[in-house]
């Protein structure tokens, strides 16, 4: 193999750029996108938005140390091109469109700069799904998703207690239990759960190195376990409501817990294709 | 061959890039003509029922704009001279538009307000109320500094004060004078601190006026406005028995014909409830008398107030068979202490009928309902059921005083049966106006009594109670005052002290006398009559030469009693002026609230716009003609928030209903995180 030696300034120059690390690459992007990794730091500094998106992150940076090594010097033109046109359109967001949907635009242009750099046949949905993880969605899912999401779930906990044999009635996001309101209301949505189940499934799938095609496949099962998780927990603490006069905070969080525990091993068992996921 | 549907396959190399040219086109095209929703609240109406204050996570807007509250009182005779100074500083870095809810006596006769504001001092001019809002609003789109005084309800007052400046401190004063009624010859001041929070019912008629909202600290949170209260006491005779059941005073002065009483200082500001001052005079005297007040020779009003000490009770020897129906507040702000007063005085009430006498228990919130069908005689039996079902309510729920009112109107009543209706509440509703008008159309074959319970009642409805049911208004604010008042009723109704009760005037031309038609006396309060006088042109520089005689029916036969003018002139009593128009506006509102649809807002405008007095239809508005912001869009309204009334929940604002949060999200995140690590630990050793 035959090395070109650039004499001419502009050549050495290039020289340069090609010999710089993939890493630095992805960081010379970042760079570019700061103004979408300012707006997401002080939503979570002014408190409008649970930082849980710090967790994501690290478990994205953890995939990368992991990948470093494996990273190819020259990108693949595709991803690379999707990438340059997200990063675009995430740019022009600045200007025309909500900061949120110009965070989405260039946490996955950075997920298709990644990939660009990764050797053939290795996902990328994963990594995708931890980038936009990290940014500070879940208020807004609470805002779009959390009103149907109460609704669903009240009504479907109604339907499971009324199997029970409890005097259940819904109606809008409140439930009539033996007599008593119950609401269910933002925090009771299931839109945490959702972000948990979620990361669960994309870092187990990054970890592991599942394919983009089988984790597709497995995304949609991870919704039914979230919104079934999400029914039990709510009749269980509805059923408890009803039968006594206050439940304690720790009930509420240890039944919370629990649910969460066995809808994340659920996710593992699907992510991981059922038959050999076991914890 | 048959050429393919789509010319270019998606799945070629160039179909590929037109595919992506086409989704970038598309989705440039998407973000711009995006057209983002952005909330913006600037038109937003305020809140029209009580809330609980949140604070503000921008740092540079003072949400506390109201430093400190001081109340100097000057009590002469039977006229107590009030200024309220209210001090505005701003402490953020932004202007800031203050808003403050606040209460008043319900005899309050507001009649003056002025602005310092730095070494300027403006003086608030009394207008149109609907002319006022609009001068207001115009200036503060103008950035001009200023001010408004609105009258919501006869002891509810709202305060404006637009574009405060960072830095600056606004000295808001205001002047009322109230008449000092005494009751069995103990004079009492009342200061209200707080308004209570009220709850506005959905089915609310449109004549009771606007909605009562404000902004409340929660029960318990102390309130950051210093509050500072000082009493002048003069007195003809000495003064004795200086009190306050209330709060801590300093009395100076006991025993002497001038006192002055002030606040102990305390750590927590004390304006989370009634500021009340009981005393009497050496030898248990009361002001009575006659007094006149001369106007200006060029064609000014001369006015007149008589107060006749009523007769002493004497029990009456025919007892009619009596009918009793208790109404039982149980609503949310009812609940805890303010309920367990009730209990109290309903143990007592309940616990002091006659064996002949029958009774019924109503409670009322959010629904109503009976103890039973029919009034049940006062049996032991019957009492101990009350006061046990009495014992097992809790408070919560709203309060829909109306239908409760309703369905007691249409309790059938034997002929022969006097019926006495007592009512338990605290008055924190907004349908007053409502209420008045249903006891006179429909309880006027019952006395109405009604018992304010709480530090901080609204009394304006508990007086109005009374005196649309021709009964007697009460205020329990302590557990311990329940017997004492239990008592009281029992003697009211077994010894009425003066029925038929007419005054007229020999020797001098009246008019306008208020109140057109005397009420019973059933307490131990003095007849009570305000008016005008003509002056006699032939006896011009001569004192005035009547007298005055008011005759009626006592437990003993006939009753008389005259009172000459000679030497009653006062040229220093010309608060008179101002309490004879408050005394008219309020027999208007009533009248109004009877006829409905603002009958009677010409006269009350006017009346308001002659005495320069605050109205529910007259406001005050003083205005800086300087412009001092100049950026007044941008500038955010500040609710300045009350503290709860002392004793009073949260339930009084929104019971807490339970839910089914989910779970906190760190503690979520380390189970998930620790599935995750286990996850890829078990897979790595296998």
């Amino acid at each position: 193999m035959s090395t070109v030696i650039a004499t001419e300034p502009s050549g050495r120059w290039l020289g340069r750029f090609d010999a710089m690390p993939p890493l630095a690459w992805l960081a010379l992007q970042a760079a570019a996108l700061w103004p979408h990794w300012r707006w997401a730091a002080a939503r979570v500094m002014d408190g409008s938005d649970d930082p849980l998106g710090i967790a994501a992150l690290l478990a994205l940076l953890l995939v990368v140390a992991k990948l470093e090594p494996q990273l190819r010097g020259a990108p693949k033109p595709g991803w690379l091109v999707l990438s340059l046109f997200a990063s675009a359109g995430a740019t022009l967001a600045v200007f025309a469109a909500p900061p949120l949907i110009g965070a989405l635009l260039a946490a996955l242009a950075m997920a298709s700069g990644l990939r660009s750099f990764m050797p053939s046949g290795q996902a990328v949905l994963p990594m995708a799904g931890l980038a936009v993880l990290s940014l500070p969605v879940v208020s807004s899912l609470q805002f779009y998703a959390g009103f149907p999401l109460r609704v669903v779930t009240a009504q479907l906990s109604t339907w499971l207690l009324q199997a029970l044999g409890f005097a259940a009635e819904r109606s809008g996001t409140a439930m009539q239990v033996e007599g008593r309101l119950v609401i269910v209301d933002a925090p009771c949505s299931g839109v945490q759960m959702v972000w948990m189940a979620y990361f669960c499934a994309c870092a187990v799938a990054a970890f592991s190195g599942l394919r983009d095609r089988q984790l597709l496949a497995r995304l949609p099962w991870v919704g039914v376990i979230v919104l079934g998780g999400n029914v039990l927990r709510n009749s269980v603490l509805v059923a408890l409501e009803a039968q006594r006069d206050h439940v304690s905070e720790a009930v509420h969080q240890g039944v919370g817990l629990v649910v969460l525990t066995l809808v994340c091993a659920g996710v593992v068992w699907v992510i991981r294709g059922g038959h050999d996921a076991h914890i | 061959m048959t050429r393919p549907l789509l010319p270019l396959h998606p799945l070629t190399r160039t179909g590929r890039v037109m595919w992506c040219i086409a989704l970038s086109l598309f989705s440039a095209a998407l973000m711009l003509f995006w057209s983002p929703a952005r909330a913006d609240d600037s038109e937003a109406p305020k809140a029209e029922s009580p809330y609980f204050a949140v604070n503000s996570s921008d740092p540079g807007t003072d949400r506390l704009p109201l430093k400190s509250t001081h109340v100097d009182v000057h009590i002469s005779g039977v006229i107590a001279d009030v200024t309220v100074t209210q001090h505005y500083r701003n402490e953020g870095q932004r202007a800031i538009e203050a808003r403050y809810l606040f209460p008043g006596s319900t005899q309050a006769a507001v009649h003056a307000m002025s602005v310092r504001l730095g070494d300027r001092l403006l003086t608030a001019r009394i207008k149109e109320k609907q002319q006022a809002r609009i001068e207001y609003e115009a200036a503060k789109k103008e950035g001009k500094t200023s001010a408004l005084l609105e009258q919501h309800r006869p002891n509810v007052f709202e305060m404006n004060v637009a574009n405060i400046l960072p830095g600056d401190d606004v000295a808001v004063e205001l002047r009322y004078t109230e008449l000092l009624t005494p009751h069995d010859a103990q004079y009492g001041f009342v200061f209200p601190t707080v308004v209570g929070p009220r709850y506005n019912s959905p089915a609310r008629a449109e004549g009771n006026g606007a909605a009562i909202g404000g902004a409340y600290l929660k029960s318990g949170e102390p309130s950051q406005t210093a509050f500072t209260l000082r009493v002048t006491l003069d007195t003809p005779v000495a003064v004795k028995e200086i009190a306050s059941p209330s709060h801590e005073v300093m009395v100076d002065g006991a025993g002497t014909w001038h006192a002055v009483v002030s606040l102990k200082p305390t750590e927590v500001p004390a304006n989370n409830r009634d500021f009340i001052l009981n005393y009497r005079l050496a030898g248990d005297r009361i002001e009575s008398g006659l007094m006149l007040f001369r106007g200006p020779d060029d064609g000014g009003e001369n006015f007149f107030l008589a107060m006749i000490e009523p007769p002493k009770a004497i029990a009456t020897k025919q007892i009619n068979p009596r009918d009793y129906i208790f109404v039982v507040d149980i609503s949310g702000s009812m609940h805890g202490y303010p309920l367990d007063t009730a209990k109290v005085l309903l143990r007592n009430l309940i616990g002091g009928l006659r064996a002949s006498d029958t009774f019924n228990v109503m409670l009322f919130s959010g629904s109503n309902r009976m103890l039973s069908p029919t009034s049940v005689p006062a049996t032991r039996a019957n009492i101990e059921q009350a006061i046990k079902t009495i014992d097992a309510m809790g408070g919560s729920g709203s309060t829909e005083i109306v239908p409760a009112l309703k369905r007691v109107a249409a309790l059938p009543k034997a002929d022969d049966v006097s019926r006495s209706v007592i009512f338990v509440t605290d008055g924190y509703v907004s349908v007053e106006a409502e209420v008045f008008q249903l006891i006179r159309q429909n309880l006027n074959q019952s006395n109405v009594f009604a018992f304010g319970i709480g530090s901080s009642v609204n009394r304006h409805l508990i007086e109005g109670m009374a005196r649309a049911g021709q009964g007697e208004a009460f205020i329990v604010t302590k557990p311990e005052q329940a017997a004492d008042q239990a008592e009281r009723l029992r003697k009211i109704i077994e010894s009425p002290v003066l029925t038929q009760v007419k005054a007229r005037f020999e020797g001098l031309d009246v008019y306008d006398v208020e109140p057109a038609q005397l009420p019973d006396v059933l307490g131990g309060r003095p007849v009570m009559v305000f008016g005008k006088w003509r002056r006699d042109d032939s006896q011009a520089g001569l004192p005035v030469n009547a007298k005055l005689i008011v005759e009626g029916r006592t437990a003993d036969g006939q009753y008389r009693n005259e009172l000459a003018t000679a030497g009653r002139e006062d040229q220093t009593s010309s608060a008179l002026r101002h309490l004879w128009a408050r005394q008219r506006i309020a027999a208007l509102s009533d009248q109004e609230a009877l006829e409905g649809n603002g009958a009677q807002k010409p006269a009350i405008t006017q009346l308001g716009l002659t005495y320069s007095l605050l109205t529910q239809y007259t406001s005050f508005i003083a205005v800086d003609q300087r412009v001092r912001n100049p950026n007044p869009s941008l500038t955010p309204v500040v609710d300045q928030p009350s503290p709860m009334p002392e004793g009073v929940s949260n339930f009084a604002i929104g019971a807490e209903v339970p839910s089914t949060p989910e779970p906190g999200a760190w503690l979520a995140l380390l189970v998930v995180i620790g599935i995750v690590v286990a996850t890829l630990w078990s897979r790595r050793r296998n």
